[in-house]
């Protein structure tokens, strides 16, 4: 195990492939393209929650100069997709903008404008007015949850009798509000049709095959007509993988003018038009015996959705995760809200019930007066899946947890609250674990060889800031041999070869396969030409030879080269092209596989102002084998940033009797700044799981904030004594 | 948007024109129904001449047009981001006479006579300006949006002399969103920097 310190541990000025264009701002994310004859697009959103939209005033703003056309549900171009209710159901996204004359949630496109100029569409977007018939509307999601009826989320274990006498038990509820992903770049697309039935699309989003599959089926045309390009995207966090309605605005909107089109959403409308983590309820109870194990759990969640769509973040899958529970009990609900779809943001429902379970484990560590730590691992399932009864492939969860332990100090913890006072300030320490189950999804890469001996190693996958690239290339030149800086990546363009969104970790973990693959494929087809020239080549292995910046060698003899010059010359290649694809298998029969993370949070509370500085903070997660440890560390440490303004501070603020949003943009809505984190410290288990895929790496970005919230506010109880279930946990609630 | 939902560029134009509004009566107020109409007049343009990373732009800027928009939209230089364009997020941080300053919030007519520079200014030709250089060897970004921006703020942070301790930095780095949370190399950048 290696303790990462995420500056200077690879060979410096190394960085990441794509770094150069990062930091001189030349790399060019979605909006950014030079498109001659673009024209810009700004959305005027509906002012009423819920009813019928009669009619769209843009009178006024056709006059404003520079306008172009306003496209509203009246006058649009019908897209063959949207054109009836079965139609629009099966396109599966939910808002068909401006196909629909029925208003689902303050904050919906009601008219694009189309103007010459940013300003002038801006300002006559100002312009248009909407002429509604009210209907009525419900944004309290705690009003609303009340009418909600719970039903079973799996098959129950045991039965509730079976603990009703647990020596200690917990019984308690959890709340967390809505959150917004808010990637620092905006969604944005320039959409430009290059003949009728051919449309170039750069948009901002998580993975160009889903983008160019959707839009294809809304306009009827086939996939490969559509060309996306995501070379560059500023985050998601999950916003990136679905379609939205500004891609597909801006798309109806370039037909219609026959011009390219960019519309970038404003920061308030990022709040309602690219998804966000519902509301949640959750109340669980646990029960354990004298010893602390676990005899029975009931866990019973709901989140909000839309009124159009529904959206089940399935909260109470982590507790079939994480530990053995005999008896056990699930059981969810959907609350219908005037508010647009949610979709998956980071660690998706486990997240989410990862908090309500990691509290509850706290809460039961005072009862039984039991030290959390002790607690989890009498409990931890690392010998199987606890659902599904398949052996873990790898599970390093313990581990997890005793290196978190050390790292942060935890002997020094007090058992009790209220115990480390320093005038109005109180310290303590929390703990919480983490869990996702590990995908695989299916993926290709291809391989490009010039005679110069580089490469360019290739995949449509996005690269939304986790390493994706630079991983690839780390791959490509442990399996080959080829120097790194022989090695370019290209990604993120609808033509390369195919791949899965990036999403719910499985990025690296699906196209490393594929990159493996292919450089091996490399090999043995450099080495079949080598034979030609050289007998001693003949059929051989993959491993059995390596490459180098000038040519193919024998692993056994390395200065038995064959250049590729040689090879180019002799058999009259112009480059060697090559592509290879991977995906789960047999494996999955016979393992299961997660990544896990421990967390710890040693904090400072004020009590008279309510303030929570967090100190110290630990995540040590297992991760397969950490293909490039400094991004990967960088990922875990953005991901538990994004879990301390999940516990501390973010939050949708919902008017429910206006019925929309308030505070929406950066001011209003605070997620963790510079100031608000500590440095944050990362290891890694960093031991390949050599069943998912050939590389050995599982994924991280879900495992890194999942956990985070519960350590946090158990470390906030290990400082004051007050036990806070609601996030986020504001100063107000800390003083309350 | 409706009528009583002013955007920001609405404000800046017209908080003269609402304070000797309010100064009115009733009456007289109610002449300016459709205030819109009278603070934020039809398209106005005009001729400037800006400098940007030492280059002369000679442009017809729409009135209304921020150094942002300017950046971005009209001369080809994208790496200055937007976030938020409200000023809440520094993606757009760029030096004008050498302090960062958001140019979101900076109309292209307030910069005649300035020398603005951007991220795309910050390199000697070929050699990255040194906060460049410890951004990829401290990793200090993820997905790279907030980092042209970061680094403009990195490098007047430096400059302003508040790099003393990590706290220090942590606070007048602040300013600067990072949603991917990479702060942890952001500081490791900065004082790299600094201690050279
Ligand atoms: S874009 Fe200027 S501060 Fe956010
Ligand atoms: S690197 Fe993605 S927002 Fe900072």
């Amino acid at each position: 195990m290696k303790i990462i310190d995420t500056c200077g541990a690879p060979p410096p000025a190394d960085g990441r492939v794509e770094a150069r264009e990062k930091v001189t701002g030349s790399g060019k994310y979605a909006a950014e393209y030079p498109v001659e004859e673009v024209c810009y697009g700004v959305f005027a959103v509906s002012t009423l929650a819920a009813g019928k939209l009669k009619s769209v005033k843009v009178e006024k703003a056709k006059e404003a100069e520079g306008v172009i056309e306003i496209l509203t549900h009246l006058n649009k171009p019908v897209v063959s997709g949207f054109s009836d209710e079965t139609k629009i159901r099966e396109s599966r996204l939910g808002l068909a903008v401006f196909h629909t004359d029925r208003i689902f949630f303050k904050g919906q496109p009601i008219a694009l404008v189309v103007a010459r100029t940013l300003e002038e569409a801006t300002y006559a977007a100002s312009l248009v007015e909407g002429e509604y018939e009210a209907g009525p509307f419900e944004l309290d999601f705690d009003k609303a949850r009340r009418k909600a009826t719970l039903a079973s989320t799996g098959r129950e274990k045991g039965s509730p009798e079976a603990w009703s006498q647990a020596a200690a038990t917990v019984e308690a509820e959890y709340t967390i509000a809505a959150e917004i992903h808010n990637p620092m770049e905006m969604h944005a697309t320039i959409a430009h049709w290059v003949a009728a039935d051919r449309l170039k699309l750069y948009d901002k989003n998580q993975g160009v095959n889903n983008v160019q599959r959707t839009v294809g089926r809304v306009f009827e045309i086939p996939a490969e007509n559509i060309e996306v390009f995501s070379e560059f995207v500023g985050g998601g966090f999950g916003s990136g993988l679905r379609v939205w309605s500004n891609t597909l605005a801006a798309a109806m909107a370039a037909k219609m003018v026959k011009r390219p089109v960019k519309l970038m959403l404003t920061r308030p409308q990022m709040f309602m038009l690219t998804g966000y983590r519902p509301a949640s309820w959750q109340k669980v109870k646990l029960g354990a015996d004298r010893e602390g194990r676990f005899l029975g759990g009931w866990h019973q969640a709901m989140n909000g959705t839309s009124t159009y769509e529904d959206f089940n973040e399935w909260i109470t899958g982590v507790t079939r995760l994480i530990y053995h529970i005999p008896n056990l009990k699930t059981e969810g609900a959907l609350v219908p809200l005037n508010l647009s779809t949610p979709t998956w943001m980071r660690g998706p429902g486990d997240c989410t019930g990862d908090f309500a379970i990691e509290s509850a484990i706290d809460e039961l560590s005072y009862v039984l007066n039991m030290d959390p730590v002790a607690l989890r691992l009498k409990n931890t399932a690392i010998d199987k899946h606890p659902n599904n009864g398949l052996p873990w492939s790898t599970n390093y969860m313990n581990e997890c947890i005793e290196t978190g332990a050390r790292m942060i100090g935890w002997e020094k913890r007090p058992s009790k609250p209220l115990q480390l006072l320093e005038g109005d300030w109180a310290t303590g320490y929390g703990m919480a674990v983490g869990a996702w189950n590990a995908g695989r999804g299916y993926a290709s890469a291809g391989i490009v060889m010039q005679k110069d001996g580089s490469v360019s190693v290739r995949t449509a996958m996005t690269d939304i800031g986790t390493g994706t690239g630079t991983g690839m290339r780390n791959i490509a030149h442990e399996v080959t041999g080829i120097p790194k800086n022989r090695i370019t990546i290209e990604l993120g363009h609808s033509s390369l070869p195919a791949a899965p969104s990036q999403g719910g970790s499985t990025g690296l973990s699906s196209v490393s396969g594929a990159v493996v693959a292919v450089s091996n494929d490399l090999k043995t087809r450099l080495a079949e030409y080598a034979a030609g020239i050289n007998p001693a080549f003949q059929g051989l292995k993959a491993d059995e030879v390596q490459l180098t910046d000038k040519g193919i060698a024998l692993k056994t003899n390395p200065g038995a080269v064959v250049s590729y010059h040689q090879i180019w010359e002799k058999n009259d290649l112009k480059s060697l092209e090559l592509e290879a694809s991977s995906g789960p298998g047999e494996e999955r029969q016979k393992f299961a596989f997660c990544s896990t993370s421990a967390h710890f949070a040693k904090l400072r509370v004020n009590r008279r102002t309510g303030r929570v500085k967090v100190e110290k903070y630990v995540c040590v997660a297992d991760g397969g084998k950490i293909i490039n440890a400094q991004a990967a560390a960088n990922q875990m440490s953005g991901a538990v940033t994004g879990g301390i303004g999940m516990a501390l501070m973010e939050e949708m603020l919902i008017d429910a009797r206006v019925g929309g949003l308030i505070a929406n943009d950066l001011a209003g809505y605070h997620f963790a700044v510079n100031a608000d984190t500590p440095v944050i410290e990362v290891a890694f288990i960093n031991k390949p799981d050599v069943n998912i895929n050939p590389s050995g790496a599982k994924g991280l970005g879900e495992v890194g904030i999942i956990g985070v919230a519960a350590a946090i506010t158990n470390a906030i109880y290990n400082a004051t004594g007050k036990r806070l279930r609601d996030l986020p946990v504001t100063p107000d609630k800390i003083i309350a | 948007m409706t009528k009583h939902q002013y955007s920001r560029r609405f404000f800046l134009r017209s908080s003269v024109a609402f304070t000797a509004l309010a100064a009115l009566p009733a009456g007289v107020k109610a002449f300016y129904v459709d205030v819109e109409n009278v603070v934020l007049p039809p398209k106005q343009t005009l001729p400037l001449k800006i400098k940007v990373n030492k280059r002369e732009y000679e442009v017809l800027a729409d009135s209304r047009t921020t150094l942002l928009d300017l950046l971005r939209e009209n001369l080809g230089l994208t790496g200055s981001k937007k976030g938020c364009d409200h000023g809440q997020c520094g993606a757009c941080t760029v030096h004008i006479n050498g302090e960062r300053v958001l140019s979101c919030l900076t109309l292209a007519a307030m910069v005649p006579g300035q020398e603005v520079t951007t991220i795309e200014g910050l390199a000697e030709g070929n050699e990255l300006h040194p906060m460049q250089q410890a951004f990829i060897e401290c990793d200090g970004f993820q997905c790279g949006y907030c980092t042209p921006g970061q680094i403009m703020a990195a490098v007047a942070c430096v400059k302003e002399g508040r790099t003393g301790s990590v706290e220090e930095i942590k606070e007048f780095m602040s300013g600067n969103l990072c949603r991917c949370g990479a702060y942890n190399g952001i500081v490791q950048s900065i004082q790299k920097v600094a201690a050279q």
